[in-house]
């Protein structure tokens, strides 16, 4: 039965002087999950990451990790691994000895060394580059070795912040589908950086979302993708239209809000993806002020009283020009309720 | 993992401690000698030395040769940094290496060459007398010009480097993009060259102008007790008549000149890294 | 046509900084008695005579060791000062950074006799010790700023990378960062050995009876000594220098620290 709080942030508060950078976050993460960790550049990630391996001293709260606080322990006792964006690999050792380097200190030599870096090594596909040094592998291989690097040691954590970021997009999804393998395969706990929502809903068993050093939400990614609660998560999983609502109704709309949509009355604001919003008929009226063709289907500018909504619709239905006049619904069945705008 | 403030500055304190007490401590108090007397302080020092005919003659011969040193340092340094482009990119780094190799070599031996040079049977006197120019030798070591000589010689390089490297941050394709137009190279060097190199004609200048009106060696060597600079006016007064205070004197204002040089290199610098 | 004139400039230059070795070096393999040029005859007298000199064997022997002993002191007193400021954000960092590079600033003369005053005489200091605190102090600067260049050439978090991995910040140190600024601490070891060994001015006060370095000692030859064996002695200095100069160009790229 594995442990549902492996890893138990409590509280925790980082501050660089003046500046909070995490600001009482809690977070759980049972053993062998792997989180990702969402939110725009800024919010504080990279901080979190940095305080779980110790790299970073907490100034409030504290971490467990496998039921032993771990809140003092100095980062080369504490078993975590971490997979820097930069890779961070040394520059002056061949791809061997920099995934042999935590072996090494490690007092592991001989036969069982040449077998677990080997294993590594192969793991992660790198066979015939174990004399090459840095310099001479792609950013890709680089990435790959850093991985190697960190899991050989077997971590009792693994953080990988935001480890794709540097790739060009083919190698990313290569490297989605190779990472998720390795969890598989490894078992091991997980936490996952990044900034791109399709990552983190691809790779996560969860997902904490966080903006400006708090968890704005968390959840499994279909409760994120299909219920985000505030305006902020919403947006990230692409609602990209969202309306407050009044008492007197939907902002900008007043009266829209009837007797038989009132099971929506009690939340702050509603909100539709771009495809969910009707196009040519309903009785919500605006202009188009833009229009742009994408393939499958042509995206929509439109400005209406409730302010500027944007709609997507397939190219083979009707189609509108800017400056037509236009009539839309927003179907509240399609709607999810935002209890924050 | 570096945030702890107290390990940075435990790993500093030995040099600054040692800086601080082997080197600032001494120089500093050396420095307030001239401002005290048995009576308390005083600037009477500074007012004497600058009313002494041979220290005014002293300082002046300093300036004189730093600035003039500086200048033709600046003008064969353009000449010469200008050719050493124009080799192209492969041989200019041996050109470089060229320019740097004398700034390698003992001072000492340098300076002694002109001797070897200059002296009343070396070889330029050999050739003066042997063309009938003179009916006997010309005096030339002891004299101001073979200390310019000798200090041209020694920091020239220093010029020569810091305009080289200017050179190749300019723009690719300055120079054929003004010959094209049509410009005269005179134009070209004062419109398009002066302007985009001054700050390495600075940095170069500062260089320079500091090793010359602090160099011993040659002005020990080439100038003698005839032509004194200040190092070699303060090494006498100190070795002939133990005057200290005359030596603060001397400290204070070659210090001041040099704290001066490098603040302005400093500000060039940092405004360039801005 | 400016072409021309540029050349020529570049090849008189490179004759008048370059020159009057060739004319020492030539002087020196004179097999007369005085230091002339065209040398009168051809021999290797005066080359081998330098190292029968007495004088010039012990000053040469005290110069090796002021300037391997001085530069080892400054490496240790400059790398980690170098490290600090290149990785801590220590309190007043700017201040530090001034006061260790102030040594450069401070013409060497006033150096000497300032710790010869204050420090050697007070304290008693030995000769060699007094040396040895004015060439550290000298060299120190070049120490800190030639690490200083190394060290921003390596990423802070290689070596947060290597304390994840289980190694000690000192491992760290000793297994990451050192190997990467070796050619640096190399390039500074050699700029310091050649600053300390043809210094002068600050050794000018600080030497002493029968204990000076060899610059010094030439200086004070040059008074009296009309024979070659001073060229010859320049000579293999110069060439000294230089092959350590163009063997660390080779092997570090000395240059890039300049
Ligand atoms: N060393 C630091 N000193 C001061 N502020 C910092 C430092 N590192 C990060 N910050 C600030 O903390 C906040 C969070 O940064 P970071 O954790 O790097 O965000 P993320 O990884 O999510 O992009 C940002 O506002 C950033 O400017
Ligand atoms: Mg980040």
């Amino acid at each position: 039965m594995s442990d549902p709080e492996y890893l138990a942030l409590r509280n925790i508060t980082i501050a660089y002087g003046k500046t909070v950078a995490v600001n009482d976050v809690s977070i759980s993460v049972p053993q062998g999950e792997l989180l990702a960790l969402l939110g725009p550049s800024g919010c504080g990630k990279t901080t979190l990451m940095r305080a779980i391996a110790g790299l970073l001293p907490l100034t409030t709260g504290s971490i467990a990790l496998n039921k032993r606080d771990i809140t003092r322990v100095p980062a080369n006792k504490r078993e975590v691994g971490l997979v820097f964006q930069s890779y961070a690999l040394f520059p002056h050792l061949s791809v061997f000895e920099n995934v042999a380097f935590g072996l090494r200190l490690r007092k592991i030599s001989g036969d069982q060394l040449q077998q677990r870096v080997d294993g590594a090594i192969a793991m992660v596909g790198l066979q015939g580059f174990e004399r090459r040094l840095p310099k001479e592998l792609s950013g890709g291989q680089q990435q790959r070795v850093a991985l190697a690097r960190s899991v050989v040691v077997r971590p009792s954590l693994l953080l990988l912040d935001e480890p794709l970021s540097n790739l060009d997009a083919r190698l990313r999804l290569e490297m989605r589908s190779e990472l998720h393998r390795l969890h598989r395969d490894l078992g091991v706990t997980m936490i996952y950086v990044t900034h791109d929502q399709t990552e983190a809903l691809a790779l996560a068993d969860r997902i904490v979302v966080m903006r400006d050093g708090c968890v704005a939400q968390s959840g499994t990614p279909e409760d994120l993708y299909e219920r985000p609660t505030s305006g902020f998560v919403a947006r990230f999983m692409g609602f990209e239209n969202i309306l407050s609502v009044t008492p007197e109704g939907l902002a900008g709309e007043p009266g829209r809000l009837d007797a038989a949509t009132s099971s929506v009355r009690d939340a702050r604001a509603l909100a539709w993806r771009p495809q969910n919003v009707v196009l040519g008929q309903g009785p919500f009226s605006g202009r188009v002020v833009g229009a742009s063709y994408q393939g499958e289907t042509t995206e929509y500018l439109i400005d209406s009283a409730a302010g500027m909504l944007k709609a997507q619709s397939p190219v083979v239905s009707q189609r509108f020009a800017p400056g037509d006049a236009i009539n839309f619904d927003l179907p509240f069945d399609r709607a999810v309720k935002l209890a924050e705008s | 993992m570096f945030a702890d403030r107290r390990i940075g500055l435990a790993l500093a304190a030995p040099a600054l401690l040692f800086v601080g007490l082997a080197f600032l401590l001494p120089v500093g108090i050396l420095l307030t000698e001239g401002l005290r007397t048995p009576a308390g302080w005083t600037l009477s020092r500074f007012t004497t030395f600058f009313t002494d005919p041979l220290a005014l003659e002293v300082t002046f011969r300093t300036l004189r040769l730093g600035f003039g040193v500086t200048i033709m340092s600046a003008i064969i340094g353009y000449a010469v940094a200008l050719a050493v482009i124009e080799t192209g990119p492969g041989n200019r780094a041996r050109m470089t290496a060229l320019f740097i190799l004398p700034l390698m070599i003992s001072p000492v031996a340098r300076t002694y060459a002109w001797i070897v040079l200059l002296g009343r049977t070396g070889l330029i006197n050999k050739a003066v007398v042997g063309l009938g120019l003179s009916d006997e030798p010309l005096r030339l070591l002891f004299t101001e010009t073979a200390v310019f000589i000798g200090l041209l010689q020694l920091f020239l390089p220093l010029m020569v480097l810091s305009l080289t490297s200017a050179l190749e941050n300019m723009p690719a394709d300055v120079l054929p993009a003004a010959r094209v137009l049509g410009a005269g190279w005179l134009t070209i060097f004062f419109r398009v060259i002066l302007p985009l190199t001054r700050e390495g004609l600075i940095v170069g200048g500062t260089l320079v102008f500091t090793g010359a009106v602090t160099a011993y060696i040659t002005p020990a060597v080439l100038g003698g007790a005839k032509v004194l600079m200040l190092e070699t006016l303060l090494y006498q007064r100190v070795s002939v008549a133990n005057d200290i205070a005359t030596a603060s004197v001397i400290a204070a204002i070659l210090i001041a000149m040099s704290i001066a040089t490098h603040s302005l290199i400093r500000r060039i610098t940092t405004r360039r890294r801005a | 046509m400016m072409r021309m004139l540029g050349f020529a400039a570049l090849g008189l230059a490179l004759i008048f900084l370059l020159g009057p070795f060739l004319i020492i070096a030539g002087a020196g393999f004179s097999s007369g008695d005085l230091l002339v040029f065209p040398p009168q005859g051809f021999s290797l007298r005066w080359y081998g005579a330098v190292f029968e000199i007495e004088r010039f064997r012990e000053s040469f022997v005290l110069s090796m060791q002021l300037a391997v002993g001085s530069t080892v002191l400054a490496l240790l007193l400059g790398v980690p000062a170098a490290y600090a400021m290149a990785r801590y954000q220590v309190p007043g960092g700017e201040w530090i950074r001034t006061i260790v590079t102030a040594p450069v600033i401070v013409p060497a003369i006033i150096a000497g006799l300032a710790l010869l005053r204050y420090t050697v005489i007070p304290l008693g200091l030995p000769v060699m010790a007094a040396l040895v605190l004015g060439h550290t102090a000298l060299v120190a600067p070049y120490a800190v700023r030639v690490v200083t260049v190394s060290l921003t050439h390596l990423r802070p978090d290689v070596e947060e990378a290597a304390v994840l991995l289980g190694a000690t910040r000192t491992g760290a140190f000793f297994k990451v960062v050192l190997p990467n600024i070796r050619n640096g601490m190399m390039a500074a070891f050699i700029l310091g050995f050649i600053t300390s060994f043809n210094q002068v001015p600050v050794s000018l006060f600080l030497t002493g009876p029968g204990v000076t370095t060899l610059p010094i000692d030439m200086l004070a030859a040059m008074e009296f000594v009309y024979d070659p064996s001073i060229a010859a002695l320049s000579t293999l200095l110069a060439l000294m220098s230089v092959s350590i100069v163009l063997i660390a160009e080779r092997v570090l790229g000395l240059s890039r620290y300049v």
